[in-house]
Parts: C-alpha cells; sequence; structure tokens
C-alpha cells in the first residue's frame, strides 16, 4: 500500500504555518490584538481569526480594518465582527457600505446580512440614506429579516422612493419575503413609476407571489 | 403538474407562484437551481415538507423555512437531493484528481514526499475508501509518493461505520466485480468488507467544519473533498467552514465542492480552477498586496 497513516493531532505533524500559533485555543486578547498589526500576512491573518466573537476586540478589529490592504485579511476581520454581531460590530462594518471597493461592499452586505437582528435598528436611518447606492445596498440588507420588519421597512422606502433602481431592490426582497400587507404600497410605487415599464411588471410579480401571505 | 395547483395530505394549496417563490429562495440559500420542467418534483417534495411540518399553508411552511426552526432548510435539501453514498460518487472529480490536480500537486514535491489528502465529511467512508481505490487503480505514480488520506465527520457514529469498512451491494454499484474483488472480502449477507490493509491506511477523525480551534488541528492538505455539507450551513456559518478550509490547504492546495456548490458564491478566499473533468477551488500561492 502506497498510503501513510499518521496522527493528524500529533504537533509537527502536518504544516502549520507561521501565525497558527496565534490559533483561537490561545485567550490572549493583548497578544491577537498586536498580532493585527504585524507585519506578517499569516500572522494578522491568524490574529483576526482568532478574534472572531470576542467583544472586547471589537474596537481593534475595527481599527485594523481601516488600515489593512490585503483582501483575505480584510475578509477574515469582517467574519470576526459578524461573529461577535453586537451594535459596536454592526458600526464598524457599516461604513463599507459606502465604500468604492465592490469586494469591500459584498463583505460587509454578507456579514451584516448575517445579523438580521442587530442591524434592525440601523435600517430606518440607512434606507433613508442620501446616497441612493446605500438605500439600493440596504434593501438587501431585508432579505433575512423576519417578513413583519422587511415588510413595514421597504414599505416605508416605497412611498417615497425616487429612485426606480432602489425601488426595484425593494420589489424584489418584497417578492421573496413580504406580506400582503405589502401589496397597496406595491401598487402605489406601480402607479408612481408607470413611465419606467419594468416596475409595474416587477411588482406584478412581486404581489401575485406574496398576495396569499399571512399578514 | 406545471401551471396547476398541487394539493397536500391536508389540502394546502400550492401555487405556480408559490413553487417560484421557493426556488428562488433555495437557489440563493444553497445554489440548487430547479427549473419549470422538475415542477412535479419539486410540488412533491414540498407537499410533503408541508405536511410533515403540519403548516396551515405554503406561507405558514415558508416562515418556518426563513426561520429555519427546527433545521428546515436540512430536511428540505435532503427531500431534494440524493443522501445515499455510495463508492466513487461524482467520479469526474476523482477523475480531475488525477488527470490534473495531483499533476499540479506533484510539481513541489520530490518522489517519497508525502501527498495529503483530506474527505471531510467522509460520513460512513465510502469517499475516502473511494480516493484510496481510484488512486491504486488510475495513478501510475501512486507508489513513488506517501499518500495520507484522511476522513473526518462531526458524527462519530457515522466515523465507526467507516472504520469496520463493511458495505452492501447498493454502495459498491458503481464499482466493477474486478474493482471489488481486489479490495473487498465478501462477509455475511451479501456484504463486502474492504481489505484490511487499505482500512488500516485511512485515518478517521472527528472534525466540525465550523469550530476553529477544532479545525486547527488540520493543516497542509494538498487536496480537501468537501462535497455537499456547505449547502446546509446559513451564511455565516458558510464563512467561517470556508476560512477554516482555506487555513487546512497548503499553499495552492484544491478543494472539491458538490455539484450544486460554488466557492465563489460563499467566499473570494479562493480562486476557481476550470479543468476538463470539473471545475474545483484552489488556494492561491501567495497573497496580493494592496487593493
Amino acid at each position: 500500500m502506497p498510503f501513510v497513516k499518521r496522527d493528524v493531532t500529533a504537533p509537527g505533524s502536518t504544516g502549520r504555518r507561521a501565525g497558527d500559533d496565534l490559533a483561537p485555543h490561545d485567550d490572549g486578547l493583548a497578544s491577537h490584538i498586536a498580532a493585527l498589526g504585524s507585519p506578517d500576512i499569516e500572522v494578522r491573518w491568524s490574529a483576526a481569526r482568532a478574534l472572531g466573537g470576542r467583544a472586547d476586540a471589537v474596537p481593534a478589529l475595527a481599527a485594523a480594518l481601516g488600515v489593512e490592504q490585503v483582501a483575505r485579511v480584510r475578509e477574515a476581520i469582517m467574519t470576526a465582527l459578524m461573529r461577535v454581531g453586537d451594535e459596536a460590530s454592526v458600526m464598524a462594518l457599516l461604513p463599507y457600505l459606502r465604500s468604492q471597493d465592490a469586494a469591500d461592499r459584498g463583505a460587509s452586505i454578507e456579514a451584516l446580512q448575517a445579523l438580521p437582528g442587530a442591524i434592525l435598528p440601523f435600517m430606518a436611518p440607512l434606507l433613508a440614506d442620501g446616497d441612493s447606492d446605500v438605500r439600493l445596498l440596504a434593501t438587501e440588507l431585508a432579505r433575512n429579516m423576519p417578513a413583519e420588519n422587511a415588510t413595514q421597512l421597504l414599505c416605508r422606502l416605497l412611498e417615497h422612493e425616487q429612485h426606480p433602481n432602489v425601488c426595484a431592490a425593494a420589489i424584489d426582497v418584497l417578492a421573496e419575503v413580504g406580506t400582503r400587507d405589502a401589496v397597496p404600497a406595491l401598487q402605489a410605487c406601480a402607479e408612481r413609476f408607470a413611465g419606467t415599464p419594468f416596475l409595474p411588471f416587477a411588482v406584478s410579480i412581486a404581489i401575485a407571489r406574496i398576495s396569499d401571505t399571512d399578514r | 403538474m406545471a401551471g396547476s395547483e398541487a394539493h397536500g395530505p391536508r389540502a394546502v394549496r400550492v401555487t405556480p407562484e408559490d413553487v417560484r417563490r421557493l426556488c428562488e429562495f433555495l437557489y440563493r440559500r444553497t445554489g440548487m437551481l430547479f427549473d419549470d420542467n422538475k415542477r412535479y418534483y419539486i410540488d412533491r417534495r414540498l407537499v410533503e415538507r408541508i405536511g410533515a411540518t403540519k403548516s396551515e399553508s405554503f406561507q405558514a411552511y415558508f416562515a418556518v423555512l426563513r426561520s429555519d426552526a427546527d433545521h428546515e432548510i436540512e430536511q428540505l435539501i435532503n427531500a431534494f437531493t440524493v443522501n445515499e453514498t455510495y463508492f466513487n460518487r461524482e467520479e469526474h472529480q476523482l477523475r480531475c484528481m488525477t488527470s490534473d490536480l495531483l499533476g499540479n500537486v506533484i510539481r513541489g514535491k520530490r518522489p517519497g514526499e508525502s501527498i495529503r489528502i483530506w474527505s471531510i465529511p467522509c460520513s460512513t467512508g465510502e469517499e475516502p475508501y473511494s480516493i484510496a481505490i481510484w488512486l491504486m487503480e488510475n495513478w501510475r505514480l501512486v507508489d513513488s509518493y506517501n499518500i495520507e488520506i484522511v476522513g473526518s465527520d462531526i458524527d462519530t457514529r457515522a466515523l465507526k461505520v467507516a472504520a469496520e469498512g463493511i458495505y452492501g451491494e447498493r454502495a459498491l454499484m458503481r464499482l466493477s466485480r474486478d474493482v471489488i474483488g481486489r479490495y473487498f472480502q465478501p462477509v455475511a449477507d451479501g456484504e463486502h468488507q474492504i481489505d484490511p490493509g487499505l482500512r488500516e491506511s485511512i485515518q478517521f477523525t472527528r472534525a466540525n467544519l465550523i469550530d476553529p480551534s477544532e479545525m486547527a488541528r488540520y493543516r497542509g492538505f494538498d487536496i480537501v473533498f468537501c462535497r455537499n455539507v456547505l449547502i446546509y450551513f446559513d451564511d455565516s456559518s458558510r464563512r467561517i467552514a470556508a476560512e477554516n478550509l482555506y487555513d487546512c490547504l497548503g499553499a495552492g492546495g484544491y478543494i472539491c465542492l458538490g455539484h450544486s456548490e460554488t466557492m465563489s458564491r460563499i467566499s473570494p478566499l479562493f480562486r476557481v480552477c476550470r479543468f476538463s473533468d470539473a471545475i474545483v477551488y484552489q488556494r492561491p500561492e501567495a497573497d496580493h498586496d494592496g487593493r
């Protein structure tokens, strides 16, 4: 047999790398935080991963995200903040909805989407933001929320939203998660944008899907 | 049943729009794509799940599904997928391993060095044994390297079955009689047991994909088979699992996912590699500084 069997758990049996010494079982908050500023990418990556879920590390993670240049370390920092999932971690992630970097926007959206309860208090201001791109991305944050919350937030948006692309994004989310309480707001939106044919069409699909839903 | 309405045992009405809504949710959540010609298949399974959860309506069921109450997403995925595992399942990936991946893996190795392959989750062992048998049968350099195969799963009962290596005819249906003769010994009631030498060559361990501290024990793999498990995870668990898998691979190492799964929907950490037999994902050799 050409196969060999080794104890994968034995020290030195596998290719350990720089930063593995900072594995999550090491509880040293200070050393992990210090490691976020290491010149070694592996050490920064491992530190970010080790700090995942630690509320006391949020300020340090937020600061590191502000200066980190390596995409995968940024990804790990966002995951670490997502694993905390409190108000402070949400506030650390929210600015990246405005990033000029699509990867940052995508990563922050995904992380925030995983925290539907924590982002709820931030949704109304996000959906009223002066930047239509932020409003559009915020509609996507409603997708993982309970149907009642998503319906209420997105209907309020549809009542006054002027940007057709933002309306289209909200309608798409409502088609999946909305309740029939959204039908009047959807109908009003379709009337307001009668000259933009794709919106009444999208509204008709959404209404067909949710008009039988329980309130 | 396309264009009509399906009725379950408790006469719950499911409309075509309900099914479309479900399909869009399933696609976004799992990557599984069903089009209209699968309507009968979808309707039947949907109605079964509505009945099983005692939901009063599709809408009530959809709320249960979205909240993942009682792991309903897992139940629904199970209803839509082939849960049965067998030897040489998704054989094209095994072919890809010997026709493309290993050639790249050994580029940085001398004969006699180790090649590390990990099957996670390995369930009852069919996959790691399939990898071993496939290598013995199809890779001419199999004796030139020390090949280490590890099978891991969160379910210790499955691992016990894997270590025993006893399988019925259905699990062996994709193997030729010759191969069965070479690597198995008949035991009672039409079952076959993996050759003791092969059984002892593979290490079975418990591992939880979404536990970073547990996964920190596993490093330096050249190829990881991680098939049909990420679809069961929610978004945050998938993200954590992807980072854990990244750490478990050596630089340039490959990960093979199930056919409905795409790592690019889960994490940007990996590079997509298209080979003639399969699409796999690679941990890049180096990071690119700067953005």
